[in-house]
């Protein structure tokens, strides 16, 4: 899951200070899980600006809020283009994709992010996320016990542990853990301590042609059907 | 002002709009066990609120005569009540009787019209004739009751003691139906159906009642001294003061038993031994007349029963038997059977038997009976073999309950009316589930236990000494505090439509009572018979698709402030000051309820089901309708759920921060708890409410100072 938070409430309304009518846009997924933009977000949102509003009179705006179930499929926008069409800006409260999602299918309209997009990553517990996947888009977390070092590392190592961990922490953060003794001991558990002796090259960063497109739809060639 | 009114929200579908306002609560266990469905649950919970007035409505709404109920009904909804599986059922009946003491239950004028021209006879006075003649007149039928006795009320007057039931109670309602309009014969007994169709009745509802007692079928059952439990009672409840002598025995384990045995001793009696042939499992008495009974001196001699009765010297030699428990038969009760050779003698001045009583319908009358000379009926339309002769009570079911009665002449008034209507009998289909099932132990461990209190009783050596009321009515802080006990079953929380919610398990992880949970579907349930309604969640859903089941738990917050924003928010002369209370307890009805509706300058208090439904949101829209300073305030240890304020202090916190944001001081947002208050909570608010003042004050100079 997209994890995010919601952007400071002085930053959003000096971002939405130009625009008189501002529609908020919730997002039914990630970002509703992660309490950063969902239904009750948007409305919390709202309230916050309305009595901004009525409270410190900087600015009037009319506020509309709506919240899609997912912002980064096209088809979910068609269901706004109606209301889309009487706001001067969108805020955007879906991650990065989300805002430019809008942005695509309403090219003459300010969209505006409300939210920052942080990481991936996993529930701890109510309230707390912590990062899990660094989208490197080359897995090895079969040799790492299912420990990502390139996030849990604070430096990224391939091959850990370094000469900075102490008493299983790391030097550069006394309270983190350090993902390679995590790795070590959970090789260990596996029976798969052999995996630790391996050495892994660095990594090219470079082979990642950003954007990245994944086409899952198998190209058939139309000629080779049987009759 | 005018963008303050328009709080334009997100633009539902209408269907679910109609979902959102409609009730999808169950209907629970106490009014699926009430014979009458009384609405039980919204009563009790007027009661926890304070709205005492608003409860008596609800109770009236449902039981033509409420006051005989909250004095004598053998609430099968205590039975039926699920909080006994936490640990003592909800007093309700005893909720009921403050309802109506405090309710100013005498005062309310029943009326009705006469809008049809067919006139109905109704034999016997009894519940079952009453609540039949007051629906009727309802409905608009002339109606006239048959008497056989003096007065009215069948077995309510002449069968259950005035140290149960006051004879005043029985007077009012009785008063009540002739102000109505119905037409009362006493002293005139009907022996023959034809005649009241030929004098113009239409059609006759016979509720006779069971007065006849059972006979023992003993040697010397004949003999003076030997009286009938009934018999006796009626003497008695009609003015008569027969002696039972220095020793009594009663024979019997049923209430009337009881009540023959108790007004023995209130007649004089020395002595006065109950013998019953079963054991005390068995006894069909309610449990609180057993206990009052002893406490009196009543003395009860279990598996023993009379065989023969001697006459001698003035007093009766009574042969009794001994007896134990044989096998189950077919209704589960255990049968006696007598120990050979066990027999002994006792000697008595008087002996009352009270094993059981029938019906005795006059010949005359023409209808079918059925098993112990009861009179034979359709279940669901109460009608007999007579075309237009309707039958009902105790005459159809044998000796039952004043409930059951009542609820029996409420059916025949509709079955009446259908009949001379000549309609195909309407049955009005409950549209709502009925709520079944016990709470799980993981439930009911995190239920907080609180003691069920029992309304005060007269001490027992006053009592015994003559036939005052036995039973008291609760004050107003223990009656509040009994019916905040109510679980609200069904009330809980639910998921309003499956496809918004975004399964982010927030609600799993954060129920007190972990009741949500996770399907094989990967679907997130909130099973209804084990949700505690205490709405944590409902606040807490990202994405707004937890509702509470009532519409009325639903829109309450917004609507409560719409209303202080069109009444309140326009005066100026004092900083308004919004407080989110909870609706029970201290804020309720406790020492702070006369913080209510404005009734001090300037607070408005919004009241809530508990403080944990209360929404990070409403916190700022009382802020945007105008308040200067807004206060939580629950109830903290006299709170009847666990842990509820740290729900609401984590989004005090969250609008506090917000609010530096814009510029506002945090402090004017506050949360109180009474129990981690050091100071009285008055002066907690007092402080409160300066302080507010004090920010307000220096934020209109402010204003000054900027133009």
């Amino acid at each position: 899951m997209i994890v995010a938070e919601q952007k400071p409430l002085d930053e959003i309304s000096r971002m939405i200070a130009s625009y008189e009518r501002v529609l908020i846009l919730g997002c039914g997924t990630c970002m509703t899980v992660c309490d950063a933009g969902g239904e009750r977000e948007v409305s919390f949102l709202h309230n916050a600006l309305r009595v901004a509003q009525s409270k410190i009179g900087n600015g009037i705006h009319i506020f509309w809020e709506y919240t899609l179930k997912r912002q980064c499929d096209p088809e979910f926008l068609e269901l706004i283009v109606e209301r889309v069409a009487e706001v001067d800006a969108v805020l955007s409260l879906g991650c990065g994709i989300g805002v430019q999602a809008v942005a695509e299918r309403f090219p003459e309209l300010p969209s505006l992010p409300g939210v920052n997009t942080s990481f991936m990553g996993m529930t701890r517990e109510t309230g707390v996320w912590d990062e899990r996947c660094a989208a490197c888009g080359d897995c090895r977390l079969e040799d790492t016990a299912g420990i990502c070092p390139i996030t849990r590392c604070i430096k990224g190592i391939l091959n850990g542990p370094c000469a900075g961990t102490k008493n299983g922490k790391c030097e550069a953060n006394k309270d983190m853990d350090c993902a390679w003794l995590l790795v070590y001991e959970r090789l260990e558990k596996l029976a798969q301590l052999e995996r630790m002796r391996r050495y892994y090259p660095p990594r090219n960063f470079r082979t990642i042609p950003r954007p990245r497109r994944i086409i899952s739809k198998t190209s058939v060639d139309p000629g080779e059907e049987y009759g | 002002m005018d963008s303050l009114l328009t709080d334009i929200r997100q633009n539902y579908p209408a269907n679910r709009t109609q979902r959102f306002l409609a009730d999808h609560s169950l209907v629970p266990t106490c009014q699926t066990a009430c014979p009458l469905h009384m609405e039980i649950r919204e009563y009790v919970d007027l009661v926890a609120q304070g709205k005492i007035v608003e409860s008596l409505q609800v109770i009236r709404s449902g039981n033509p005569f409420p006051s005989i109920c909250a004095y004598v009904c053998t609430h099968p909804c205590e039975d039926a009540c699920r909080r006994d599986q936490v640990d003592k059922p909800v007093a309700i009946r005893a909720l009921k009787r403050f309802a109506l003491e405090f309710g100013g239950d005498r005062l309310i004028q029943a009326e009705a019209e006469t809008s049809h021209i067919e006139k109905v006879a109704i034999v016997g006075s009894g519940p079952a004739g009453l609540a039949c003649a007051y629906y009727l007149r309802k409905f608009g039928y002339p109606v006239t009751i048959f008497e056989a006795h003096s007065e009215l009320g069948g077995m309510l007057r002449v069968g259950i003691p005035q140290y149960r039931l006051p004879r005043e109670v029985i007077d009012t309602e009785v008063q009540r139906l002739t102000r109505m309009g119905v037409e009362i014969r006493t002293n005139t007994p009907v022996v023959s159906l034809d005649l009241l169709f030929d004098i113009g009745y239409k059609a006759i509802f016979i509720t006779i009642g069971a007065h006849q007692s059972l006979r023992m079928r003993i040697d010397g059952e004949e003999s003076p001294g030997v009286i009938d439990g009934a018999t006796f009672l009626r003497e008695i409840n009609l003015g008569l003061r027969p002696s039972p002598g220095e020793r009594c025995a009663v024979i019997g384990g049923g209430n009337v038993a009881f009540d023959a045995a108790r007004t023995a001793l209130r007649l004089g009696a020395r002595e006065v031994r109950i013998l019953y042939r079963r054991s005390r499992v068995e006894m069909p008495a309610g449990p609180e007349e057993v206990e009052q009974a002893l406490e009196e001196g009543v003395e009860i001699v279990f598996l023993v029963a009379p065989i023969k009765i001697k006459r001698e010297k003035g007093r009766l030699s009574v042969t009794c038997i001994r007896m134990e428990l044989g096998d189950p038969d077919a209704g589960g009760r255990c049968q006696p059977v007598p120990i050979e050779g066990s027999e002994f003698n006792e000697e008595f001045d008087t002996l009352i038997t009270a094993i059981g009583q029938a019906p005795q319908t006059p010949g005359g009358f023409g209808v079918r009976l059925g098993r112990g000379s009861t009179i034979q009926v359709e279940p669901g339309t109460l009608a007999t073999n007579r075309p237009g002769v309707f039958a009902g009570g105790d005459a159809v079911t044998g000796p039952a309950t004043v409930v059951e009665a009542l609820a029996a002449g409420r059916l025949a008034a509709s079955r009446i009316d259908d009949y001379l209507q000549h309609r195909y009998p309407l049955v009005v289909k409950e549209t709502r589930e009925s709520l079944t099932g016990d709470l799980l132990p993981e439930t009911v461990e995190m239920v907080r236990r609180i003691g069920r209190v029992e309304p005060p009783i007269l001490a027992s050596e006053e009592r015994s000494k003559d036939f005052e009321p036995v039973e008291l009515v609760y004050d107003w802080e223990t009656a509040t505090n009994e019916a905040r006990r109510c679980l609200r079953c069904g009330t809980g929380a639910e998921i309003l439509s499956q496809d918004r919610c975004a399964t982010c398990l927030t609600c799993l992880r954060i129920c007190p009572y972990h009741v949500p949970y996770l399907d094989a579907g990967s679907t997130v349930q909130i099973p209804i018979d084990q949700c505690q309604a205490c709405g944590t969640c409902v606040a807490e859903c990202p994405a707004k698709v937890i509702v509470l089941r009532k519409p009325h738990d639903r829109r309450r917050v917004t609507e409560e402030l719409e209303h202080i924003l069109k009444t309140a928010a326009g005066s100026k002369l004092k900083p308004l000051i919004v407080g989110f209370c909870c609706q029970y307890g201290l804020f309720g009805t406790g020492t702070l309820a006369s913080l209510w509706r404005g009734a001090r300058a300037g607070v408005w208090i919004v009241p809530v089901l508990c403080v944990a439904t209360v929404e990070a949101e409403h916190l700022l829209r009382a802020l945007e309708i105008g308040a200067e300073g807004v206060f939580v305030a629950g109830c903290g240890d006299g709170c009847a759920r666990e842990n509820t304020a740290s729900w609401i202090r984590q989004r005090v916190e969250k609008v506090r921060k917000i609010l530096v944001q814009i510029g506002l001081q945090p402090e004017r947002l506050q949360t109180f708890v009474s129990g981690t208050l050091s100071e009285d909570p008055a002066q907690g608010m007092d402080n409160f409410i300066e302080q507010v003042g004090g920010l307000y004050l220096a934020s209109v100079m402010m204003q000054e100072v900027k133009s």
